[in-house]
């Protein structure tokens, strides 16, 4: 198989290098009947080397079969052989006669083998050399002709190919056109979307503009009778409030008065009290009245003065407070009272 | 824009009237915050509701009244006092566990006094409890102890001791008086020279002439008594000590020797001589006998007595027409007059603080014994009696005893320094007289 791929990428240069395959084929012409056909008397009848050239490069089974024959004619040659030796033991004297007779036919039939073969090999070199030169020229010929070929293919080419770009070309300028004239149409459109929705924003805006001014006039509107409300209502709650003030002072006022009085029944001052003794006393009442707790913040310096003091505070069942939450809280829920004798008995 | 400004001017006007608000609020919350205070100038102008308990008792007791009447009786004569009705007391505790202040506070008492009397051989030993019942607490608690036949004394001792821990005084109610009785009449006359107990109780006669005796004067250490007599014909100083009756004569100047007044510290005795011819008050050494002329008017200077302090002299003097209170800031100074308004103002009797000075006051055509003000010149009358003379006042300044008449009958009345109630000693024969209240002895 080697052996064939060699040949066939050999093929392409038997071509190329018939010289070569010439030489090839003489040569093996020389051992063929040097093995072979060394009996052959008449050369002539050999057939052409062109032709054997000309098997040789056609098809390609053909060296096979001359395998084959070479094989079965080895065979059969063995087996000649065997008759051969046979017949050549017989034969051998008279061969040698023969063969010395033979020889000298034969050297000079060589000579004059040798000579033709010679001038065949002149001829045939002459041949091949002009058949080379001729195919060289052929070649050339077809080469030129590839090459013309070539060129105008190229020519075609290129002229198709500047074609083509002149059409692309042409093809991209219009389609650049159509673009430009598309984006132009759409930069039209766009302006005018622009312009309108401009102009729906203006008008929404200056729309805006005047709601909310309407807006502010109302809330200004609004303001202005919230604050009239407000100032009024305001003006009513203080009112209220001093009103309140005045009652929760008025019955403070009251309730002082009311305790004041309760203390001063209750308030034994001792015998060794004297004007400018104050004892303050803080106390811290319930909303019922009774007295929740009593303490002594400023002593007088007398404890029977202080005492009698907190006597009289813790003596109170029940203080006199007003029913109003408000007021108690403010003026009742804690409170001082300043145990001062200005006047004794 | 403008409106917009004009709308934020707006809400900073409005940002500004809220903090204007409550700036207002600020001042109304702090202003109410501004505690409450309740000025109390003036007391109860009656005596305090007291509980004096009827003591239990262990062991043999004396006859005669109960220690806690005793109690009782003295707490009343002061006139700052007024003691429950034993007969409506829910309970009679005897010391503290027994004590419901709940109940005393109901039955509007102020003070429960409570205590045990034990006789331990022969003295009778009390143990004694003062509550305050409006703050629940004791304020006293003590024993004391005193002979079988003594019990008066640990009585007013109990007295005194509560007095004092309710009033921030001493207790006057162990001191003595003297007093001058005068029983029978024209030829039959018998004057007398008593000692008692305040309570007119216990009196022993020291000193009995035909013979008028008058203004009897205690000495600082209440050991002895001066006093004017005319058991010579004419009147004469004595001094008298109690203990042993011993008498010395003071003054026996020719005309007159009288209204005898001790110095606070014992040394000296104020009098009013006419040695001279003209009645003047002098100022008797008793240590070297020398006397020093302290006044030197052609009026009658008169009924001398010192201040609490022993550095001024109040006199009577009629160098202004009618009898005035004067007063000289040392012997010899020029005299102030004090008294005005009225036709007769005499015999001054200094408290012992300074603060007063009574007298015997004539207003329209009764006499009455008024209280003045050293300080305020304030004049109040004390006793609502017509007949009013001789005022003395108790050591403590809070009782005033002075003498009255009664059904035509001279008696001894004491009331307390504020004219708050009088309480009249138990008269004995005759008329009484000339009451001169005893120092505070310990």
């Amino acid at each position: 198989m080697k052996g064939h791929e060699r040949d066939t990428v050999n093929k392409d240069n038997v071509s190329l290098k018939s010289p070569v395959a010439l030489s090839l084929g003489l040569h093996l012409m020389i051992v063929v009947v040097a093995l072979a056909g060394w009996s052959w008397t008449n050369p002539v009848q050999e057939p052409e080397p062109r032709s054997i050239s000309a098997r040789l490069i056609s098809p390609e089974p053909k060296p096979s079969p001359v395998v084959d024959e070479e094989d079965q004619r080895a065979e059969a040659e063995k087996r000649e052989q065997a008759a051969e030796q046979q017949r050549k033991k017989d034969e051998a004297e008279r061969k040698k006669a023969q063969q010395e007779a033979e020889r000298k036919a034969a050297e000079k039939a060589a000579q004059e083998k040798a000579r033709k073969l010679e001038q065949e090999r002149k001829q045939q070199e002459a041949k091949a050399r002009e058949k080379a030169e001729q195919q060289a020229r052929a070649k050339e010929a077809a080469r030129k002709k590839a090459e013309a070929e070539a060129k105008e293919r190229e020519r075609q080419k290129a002229e198709q190919e500047r074609k083509r770009q002149e059409e692309a070309k042409r093809k991209a300028e219009e389609e650049k056109k159509r673009q430009e004239e598309r984006r132009r149409a759409e930069e039209a459109e766009r302006k005018r979307k622009e312009e309108q929705a401009r102009k729906e924003a203006e008008r929404k805006r200056k729309e805006a503009e005047r709601r909310l001014r309407e807006q502010q006039l109302n809330a200004l509107a609004e303001e202005a009778e919230q604050a009239r409300e407000s100032e009024a209502r305001r003006q009513r709650e203080a009112a209220a409030a001093r009103a309140r003030e005045a009652q929760m002072l008025t019955d403070s006022e009251k309730y002082q008065a009311l305790i004041r009085d309760r203390l001063a029944q209750a308030w034994y001052p001792p015998a060794s009290a004297t004007e400018n003794m104050v004892a303050r006393l803080q106390i811290t009442l319930l909303p019922t009245g009774e007295l929740q707790s009593v303490s002594l913040v400023s002593s007088s310096g007398n404890t029977a003065f202080d005492n009698s003091a907190l006597s009289a505070v813790r003596s109170l069942n029940r203080y006199p407070v007003p029913g109003d939450r408000d007021t108690f809280e403010r003026y009742f829920r804690q409170f001082t009272i300043e145990f001062n004798p200005k006047r004794l008995r | 824009m403008h409106k917009s400004n004009n709308s934020r001017h707006g809400l900073a006007k409005r940002h500004l009237t809220a903090i204007g608000w409550l700036l207002v609020m600020c001042f109304v919350a702090s202003s109410a915050r501004a505690e409450l205070l309740i000025r109390i100038t003036e007391g109860a102008n009656s005596a305090i509701p007291v509980a004096v308990v009827p003591f239990a008792e262990s062991g043999a007791m004396p006859a005669g009244d109960k220690v806690s009447s005793i109690v009782q009786a003295d707490l009343t004569m002061s006139g700052e006092f007024k003691p429950l009705d034993p007969s409506k007391m829910l309970s009679l505790p005897s010391e503290r566990s027994e004590v419901y202040f709940r109940d005393w506070r109901m039955l509007g008492q102020r003070y429960v006094l409570v205590g045990q009397l034990t006789n331990k051989g022969g003295k009778i030993e009390a143990r004694y409890e003062l509550f305050d019942v409006n703050r629940e607490q004791r304020i006293l608690g003590e024993t004391a102890a005193a002979p079988a036949g003594n019990v008066r004394s640990l009585a007013h001792h109990i007295s005194d001791r509560v007095y004092e821990a309710i009033t921030g005084e001493p207790g006057a109610f162990s001191t003595k008086l003297a007093y001058v009785t005068l029983s029978g009449t024209g030829k039959n006359s018998v004057y007398r020279l008593h000692v008692s107990d305040i309570d007119g109780q216990r009196s022993k006669v020291r000193l009995e002439s035909d013979e008028p005796i008058l203004s009897p004067s205690w000495s600082p250490d209440g050991k002895k008594l001066a006093y004017v007599s005319f058991e010579t014909g004419k009147p004469a100083i004595y001094i008298h000590e109690l203990a042993t009756g011993k008498r010395t004569k003071a003054a026996d100047f020719p005309g007159l020797n009288s209204a005898p007044a001790w110095s606070p510290d014992g040394r000296s005795l104020l009098m009013t001589l006419s040695k001279d011819g003209n009645a003047e008050v002098y100022e008797k050494n008793l240590a070297s006998g020398r006397i020093t002329k302290l006044t030197n008017h052609w009026a009658i200077d008169t009924e001398a007595a010192w201040d609490h302090a022993g550095k001024g002299v109040f006199f009577t003097s009629d160098r202004s027409g009618g009898p005035q209170i004067y007063y000289m800031e040392r012997p010899g100074a020029e005299a102030r007059r004090l008294t005005f308004g009225s036709r007769y103002n005499a015999r001054p009797r200094p408290d012992s603080k300074g603060e007063y000075v009574y007298y015997v006051h004539q207003r329209d055509r009764s006499f009455h014994i008024a209280r003045r003000n050293l300080k305020t010149e304030e004049e109040f009358i004390v006793t609502r009696t017509g007949t009013d003379e001789s005022p003395s006042v108790s050591p403590n300044g809070r009782m005033l005893i002075y003498a009255t008449e009664q059904g035509g009958k001279g008696v001894l009345t004491v009331v307390s320094a504020d004219g708050g109630a009088a309480y009249s000693l138990p008269a004995s024969e005759g008329e009484v007289r000339e009451p001169a209240w005893g120092p505070i002895t310990r």
